[in-house]
């Protein structure tokens, strides 16, 4: 079997197609690398930016009162921008990469434009609305999904759709299995070659890539994200290997070898290319989103429904208790509710995406893609956890105000009301911060099913592959 | 001749590789043809419902200052065919006074859900760009170095025929053979059309069709070409082949895909902005003074631009701006329903002072719009024409370039909508004058009479006709052709040359 390994391998390492695949993926990955040094470190920048800001308004509230702090919260969440962007770039132009933390609203005011009626902040998911100002081409990201996923895959297929046919046609297939090895063996021989063939370039560009990327100072990578890389580079080999064995059944059971590529060439088309495409606007047309418009009609009566509910409290001018706590309610309600409307409209966008997504799973390229956005810490997936992440730090300072409330004697503990709380500045250090945190395990589990079915692919080819030419005649 | 390209086109017509060709397209263009007009309806959809909603909520204000008079761009139905610009740039847009609307300052009616555009965009242009040029190819990769091969190329050249002739025969059986899917596939796209009720074409419109598949036969003829040159450069089927596919795989896939990362991006320019902006900056300094020395010199005391007028309503103004897309706009809203009595006589002076301010605020938005513009083109267009020149090097990028100026879904034709917008923005004004809606109490008060929308000039957009698409198309086709020709030649001296 190894023999049959290391003459393929040969046979290859002399060929045009090496040759052209070297300098194909080589230059590929160079422009990855020299793109990420480019931009990786202004992306940093801006977001460590935008956080010193948001964390500046947070020591600021803390400063002034423990009421400032509850009325205008902490300041707009940022997404922490992955250190491995340049393996899956995540579609990063339709994300929005922050959560929103909006002002207090204003419910009513006197002549002369003082507050009367002043809610507490809440959460908003802002759409991310660059796009319609960019009047120049589409841009694709040159990333290591794109590569892995378009480039990789096609080069695997120009590598095997030749490896029966081919020798069929010359006749060294017969030579060969005149001698007394079994079919298997050479099958696997076959595949074994081919995929280390492919590797090899690969393995090249790869590392050639991460050298760049790992002596510029600019950027830097921990120990985790090693592995997350090793994890990838695995993934590139078990998605190369479902190319590889597609490409070995079709070339076993066609007789010639252009035929053979034809058939291998259509197929990756319409799975790579057009599948992912077509299959989501098939998904996305069963059930149309739900529009600004009706999203917005929403907030009305929620609106007027609670104010009816409050509207003695609200409209008194004296101070009593029962007053401050109807004004505390109706405040801390609104800004519950509108969180609500906003969360759900953010869940019905995602099952949207997510169903879309499990359609379009049919097509391994997808599947790639999601995996390697999973490992790199990027993409939707990501971004919902980021937005979780924002809600649980949201509940937690909400708990770390009324528990700081409670410790002020001189506070009536009627929150979100300004005459109810402790006015009495904290000291910034005491207040929990946000952090943005990614989590190797958690993107394990969310994995382990797309992982699952792409190693699934892979068997069923190759058993195909087997059965293929296990019965084909010389 | 004729008998060789009988017998070209009988060798081609019977193989797989046809039936698979056609079979192939005709799937992928029936399938996604569908889905696209499910989209397309949508869309449609999403258009009218904001079109009726912006028209109500128009009906609903009582008071001209208050009104929003909103246009919206429709989608274009030959977006299935190439959906260029189309989904991507804004498609509603205020009209108003206070600013002369363009292409940045447009938003989205939000009926679709923004991440479903991680999933890329498919359009029949789409298809044909990938799957034709991959047939093409593999037409022509054994067409001469298959009869090398076989040795019956020799057989041929012993017939007293020209050269030129027989690759003319090739070439012409070849694409004989390979307009066939492309027909048949744009066919049926045609009858799923017109079976579809809310998509009507007009004459223009088979006619910018027409123009599309004329582009595709330019374009499968270059990839055919190419694949001839291979197949008479190499002399063996397995090179020409293999190199066939990287090529296909290099101009298809890498090229479109690597090149705008690779190119220099030039700098934002950043000066050009802030000179732009700074003078921008300057006219709204100016309108504000002016404004100011109004209210102080007129003869009601005070400065409040509300002439302190109390009742029920709300009113309120403010500058709005945003440096990067050069906005800069004063709004003024006052929206009352009624006053309270001793408020009567301060009536005559609000009404000449809102007179006065709407003819300034025009003013100033004009003014504006003359340095704007010129900044908002060498800013954004510029730089994004640039991009568009090195995507054109390669046959995927003309096409595509071409196909979207034939369907009017390129930054022109998008554009085109915005430029309508602005000549009605001027009928508004016009109407605005011609009726004294500034000086009207109805401009701020809705308690003597409301306002009368009805009466406003209606927004149509007429996408441009066929001869602006041709013209914009055309260069591009006229690129693609002399590619084809320079490619016909290069090969006729190759073949001419070699020994069989």
């Amino acid at each position: 079997m190894w023999h049959i390994t290391k003459r393929e391998i040969y046979d290859n390492l002399n060929s045009l197609r090496f040759a052209l695949t070297a300098v194909l993926l080589l230059a590929l990955m160079v422009t990855n690398a020299v793109k990420h040094l480019r931009e990786q470190p202004k992306r940093v920048q801006r977001y460590q930016d935008a956080v010193t800001e948001s964390s500046d308004r947070l020591t600021a509230h803390a400063d002034d009162s423990l009421y400032k702090l509850a009325q205008y919260g902490p300041g707009n969440f940022y997404k922490k921008p992955s250190s491995l962007h340049f393996c899956a770039n995540g579609g990063e132009l339709v994300l929005p990469d922050t959560v929103k933390v909006d002002d207090p609203p204003v419910f009513m005011t006197d002549a002369e434009g003082n507050r009367l009626l002043e809610g507490i902040w809440s959460l908003s998911y802002p759409d991310a609305n660059l796009q319609n100002k960019n009047v120049g081409p589409n841009v694709s990201q040159v990333d290591w999904a794109f590569i892995i996923g378009y480039i990789l895959s096609l080069i695997a297929l120009w590598f095997t759709f030749d490896a029966f046919s081919g020798e069929r046609e010359q006749g060294t297939l017969r030579l060969m299995l005149a001698n007394s090895i079994p079919r298997h063996t050479v099958l696997i021989g076959k595949f074994l070659g081919a995929l280390l063939s492919v590797s090899i370039p690969f393995a090249l560009a790869v590392l050639v890539n991460l050298l760049l990327i790992s002596t510029a100072n600019t950027v830097h990578l921990t120990p985790e994200a090693w592995g997350r890389l090793g994890i990838i580079f695995c993934l590139a080999l078990l998605y190369t290997s479902l190319f590889v064995a597609l490409g070995l059944l079709v070339s076993a059971r066609v007789q010639q070898s252009a035929v053979s590529l034809m058939i291998l060439l259509l197929t990756w088309v319409t799975f790579v290319v057009f599948m992912p495409s077509t299959l989501a606007s098939i998904a996305s047309s069963f059930s149309p989103a739900m529009s600004f418009d009706e999203f917005w009609q929403q907030r009305n009566p929620i609106q007027e429904n609670l104010w009816e509910k409050y509207k003695e409290g609200l409209w008194s001018s004296e101070l009593d208790d029962w007053k401050l706590r109807a004004k505390s309610e109706f405040y801390t309600e609104n800004a519950e509710r509108e969180e609500r409307r906003q969360e759900e409209q953010l869940k019905y966008r995602a099952s949207q995406v997510h169903r879309a997504r499990a359609i379009t799973s049919i097509s391994p390229a997808t599947l790639l893609q999601h995996l390697m956005e999973g490992f790199a810490g990027t993409g939707f997936e990501r971004h919902l956890q980021f937005v979780e992440n924002t809600q649980r730090y949201a509940r937690q300072l909400r708990e770390f105000v009324a528990d700081t409330d409670r410790a002020d004697p001189e506070s009536l503990h009627i929150l979100a009301v300004r005459e109810g709380m402790s006015q009495k500045p904290i000291s910034p250090e005491s207040v929990p911060r946000f952090e943005d945190t990614l989590n190797l395990s958690r993107d394990f589990n969310t994995a382990a099913t797309e992982l699952l079915l792409l190693t699934l692919f892979v068997l069923v080819l190759l058993s195909g592959a087997y059965l293929a030419f296990v019965r084909v005649e010389v | 001749m004729l008998t060789l390209i009988r017998r070209e086109l009988l060798d081609n017509l019977m193989t797989f590789r046809f039936a698979a060709a056609t079979f192939i397209t005709l799937l992928l263009v029936v399938a996604n043809t569908f889905v696209l007009i499910i989209d397309y309806e949508r869309r449609l959809t999403g258009h009218n419902d904001a079109v009726n909603m912006h028209q109500r909520q128009l009906q609903e204000k009582i008071t001209y200052s208050a009104g929003e008079v909103r246009v919206d761009r429709p989608p274009n139905p030959l977006s299935i065919f190439n959906v260029g610009f189309d989904k991507r740039l804004g498609n509603e847009i205020e009209v108003s006074h206070k600013l002369v609307p363009s292409l940045w300052d447009a938003g989205m009616h939000g009926s679709d859900n923004p991440f479903m555009d991680m999933f890329a965009s498919m359009d029949i242009v789409f298809i044909f760009e990938v799957i034709l040029s991959l047939f093409a190819l593999i037409f022509a990769y054994n067409a001469f170095a298959g009869e090398y091969e076989s040795g019956t190329l020799r057989l041929v050249l012993t017939h007293p025929i020209g050269r030129g002739k027989i690759l003319v025969a090739k070439y012409i059986s070849a694409m004989l053979c390979l307009i066939v899917p492309l027909l048949m596939s744009l066919l049926l796209a045609i009858i799923l059309l017109t079976t579809s009720t809310s998509i009507s074409l007009n004459s223009d419109d088979f006619l910018r069709i027409g123009g599309i598949i004329l582009t595709s036969v330019a374009y499968l003829s270059v990839f055919y070409l190419i694949g001839l040159l291979i197949s008479a450069a190499t002399r063996r089927t397995s090179t020409a082949l293999m190199l066939s596919m990287f090529v296909w795989g290099f101009l298809v896939l890498v090229y479109p895909n690597v090149i705008l990362t690779v190119i220099p991006r030039p700098e934002s320019p950043d000066a050009l902005r802030t000179s732009a902006f700074n003078r921008i900056e300057n006219i709204w300094e100016t309108f504000d003074r002016e404004r100011k020395h109004y209210l102080a010199t007129d003869d009601f005391p005070g400065e409040d631009w509300g002439y302190e007028l109390r009742g029920w309503g709300w009113r309120s103004a403010g500058f709005r701006d945003y440096s990067r897309i050069l906005l800069y706009t004063y709004r003024s809203v006052m929206d009352f329903s009624g006053f309270g009595e001793k408020d009567e006589p301060k009536m005559p002076h609000a009404q000449k002072h809102f007179g006065f301010l709407g003819a300034l605020t025009i003013d100033a938005a004009d003014r504006t719009w003359l340095i704007r513009k010129p900044a908002l083109e060498e800013i954004f267009i510029q730089p994004a024409n640039m991009e568009r020149v090195w995507l054109k090097l390669s046959p995927v990028g003309l096409y595509d370039a071409a196909t979207q100026a034939w369907a009017g879904t390129d930054l022109l034709g998008v554009r085109d909508f915005f430029h309508a917008a602005r000549q009605y923005r001027q009928s508004v004004i016009n109407y605005f004058y011609d009726n004294k809606v500034f000086e009207s109490r109805q401009w701020f008060s809705g308690d003597k009479g409301e306002a009368d929308w009805s009466g406003l000039p209606q927004f149509s957009f007429q996408r441009d006709d066929i001869n602006t698409n041709a013209k914009r198309a055309l260069p591009d086709v006229f690129l693609l052709l002399m590619i084809n020709v320079v490619l016909f030649i290069v090969i006729f001296l190759i073949f001419v040359k070699t020994e069989v």
